[in-house]
């Protein structure tokens, strides 16, 4: 594990070379720790597949260089044990995308191996990023790894089901994005209505640690 | 007492309430958002006393109008977009007078505040609309705002005679000198676009927004494209495969996948943000700068 600056207060945490189960497990653990134990002057952090953004105040931490042996200490021990595995959460998905066709065809599939392979594994949250609640989802099939559009789509409507790269995830709201769609849910990834006065978090159906399988659907 | 304050007459190119900001919501995907240009909106409230919480309505470049419903102290800072109130200074309206701000003349974002602060509602933790979050709504015609309820509020007496003193009040046209601090990917480029980072002049391009500004100039190559992705900031220089650089902004994504330069120091972030498309900016390392 080693550390970066990311700006005057601000570090970045490096705590996997590469995506897999342990990053992964790493990921899950520091999160736990950044929440239940935050270091002195810790503004806000960021977790992401390998790395965690960590920001201070420039009151309370005026030294990155003082402070961050004991917090790379703090992490570290965190990372060693991994939490227990969360509960599987099932989604639905009917595969009607329009670029399903075309992923089984560059792949030299059927669209139904495309749902087979795609609802088989289960997937783990690796973050939450890109757009509110949107689910960074390994680890895909890789006999379904397919590169993004050359040129992003203006509007790809919340619900979407898509491949991007050797990700799969869930579009959360509308946005221009470049993954390719294979499918919806009905399933609200995101809600802001979903929020109750002491849970603001229930927007959010989905965590980064959260595990993850689809089932096919194929209703309306 | 919640008062009706102001109608929205025609909301122009964009208006919404902005604050600080939401803090602590970026490792679920939800970008900070809040005011585009703090320095400018900071003082808006300071005129009117208010706390540096208060929401305002952050509007972009011109075409707003509003009436005012009620007899109120208003204060306009920012941009120059033609406002028929005078700027920079704390404003008394009456009942049925009319705001407009007809033509842009320097820099994009104009900050509207009222006397004790709209009543704007919060979504976690914050006034400040992220519209394609779904976390409020931007401005429409008709639209009422009101005056936050609550304690009774008193403008000290001294408010008529207020304005901001004029080295305060930023010359938009001019071309900023970013300090941008070394980013996570600052070692991936060579010395000789590090170099170039700093010594060439950027142009900010129509492809700029509260996501993120894009700058055109001679392009920069890092020693590798693909990426992990990675946590953002608002002021992280993004350099995608084009060359061309991209400060993430207020409403930017929470990660992204392309390397990281640098991050513009977060007191020059505002001065970006009030550049037009076509305006230069030139950056200058931090780093070096200090020590």
């Amino acid at each position: 594990m080693d550390w970066t600056p990311y700006g005057p207060h601000a570090a970045l945490v490096r705590f996997a070379d590469e995506m897999g189960d342990e990053a992964f497990a790493r990921c899950g653990a520091i999160r736990a720790e950044l929440e239940r134990n935050p270091p002195e002057g810790l503004l806000e952090f960021v977790p992401a597949c390998t790395t965690v953004l960590l920001e201070f105040s420039a009151r309370e931490v005026p030294s990155l260089d003082d402070a961050m042996p004991d917090i790379l200490e703090q992490l570290q021990m965190a990372a060693a044990v991994a939490l227990p595995p969360e509960p599987v959460k099932e989604i639905p998905v009917i595969y009607d995308g329009q670029d399903l066709e075309r992923v089984a065809r560059t792949h030299n599939l059927t669209t139904a191996e495309v749902c087979r392979l795609h609802t088989e594994p289960v997937y783990k949250v690796y973050m939450l990023g890109f757009a509110p609640g949107f689910p960074y989802l390994g680890d895909l099939d890789a006999r379904l790894h397919t590169p993004r559009l050359a040129t992003p789509r203006a509007r790809v409507p919340a619900g979407s089901v898509a491949i991007g790269g050797q990700h799969t995830g869930i579009y959360t709201v509308d946005t221009p994005g470049g993954w390719n769609i294979i499918g919806h849910t009905p399933a609200k990834i995101f809600d802001p209505a979903r929020r109750s006065p002491d849970n603001d978090e229930a927007m959010f159906l989905l965590k980064q640690g959260d595990r993850v399988k689809f089932v096919r659907n194929n209703g309306p | 007492m919640s008062a009706h304050l102001l109608e929205v007459l025609d909301p122009g190119l964009g208006a919404a309430f902005q604050d600080h900001g939401r803090a602590g919501w970026r490792r679920f995907g939800v970008p900070p958002s809040g005011v585009m240009d703090d320095h400018a909106a900071g003082w808006a409230n300071v005129l009117l006393d208010n706390p540096p919480t208060a929401p305002v309505v952050e509007l972009l470049l011109q075409g707003a109008r509003f009436l005012a419903l009620h007899d109120c102290w208003i204060a306009v800072c920012g941009a120059d977009a033609g406002a028929s109130v005078p700027m920079w200074r704390a404003v008394r309206l009456c009942a049925g007078e009319e705001i407009r701000f007809s033509r842009i003349r320097g820099g994009v974002w104009t900050y509207l505040a009222v006397e004790g602060g709209f009543d704007a509602p919060l979504l976690l933790g914050s006034a400040s609309v992220y519209a394609r979050g779904r976390l409020g709504t931007p401005l429409v015609r008709g639209d009422v705002l009101l005056r936050t309820p609550g304690a009774p509020f008193r403008l000290p007496a001294s408010v008529a005679g207020r304005s901001v003193a004029w080295e305060e009040r930023r010359n938009y046209d001019a071309t900023p000198l970013l300090r941008v601090w070394p980013g996570p990917q600052w070692d991936l480029f060579s010395e000789a676009d590090r170099a170039a980072l700093c010594e060439r002049t950027w142009t900010v391009t129509p492809q700029s927004d509260r996501v993120g500004y894009r700058l055109s100039g001679q392009p920069l190559a890092p020693g590798q494209w693909q990426m992990i992705s990675e946590p953002l900031r608002v002021g992280t220089v993004q350099v995608p495969e084009d060359g061309q650089p991209i400060v993430m902004m207020r409403d930017g994504p929470t990660a992204g996948g392309y390397p990281k330069i640098g991050v513009v120091d977060a007191h020059d972030v505002a001065r970006l943000a009030q550049c037009r498309a076509g305006q230069n900016v030139k950056f200058r390392l931090a780093a070096q700068a200090v020590g």
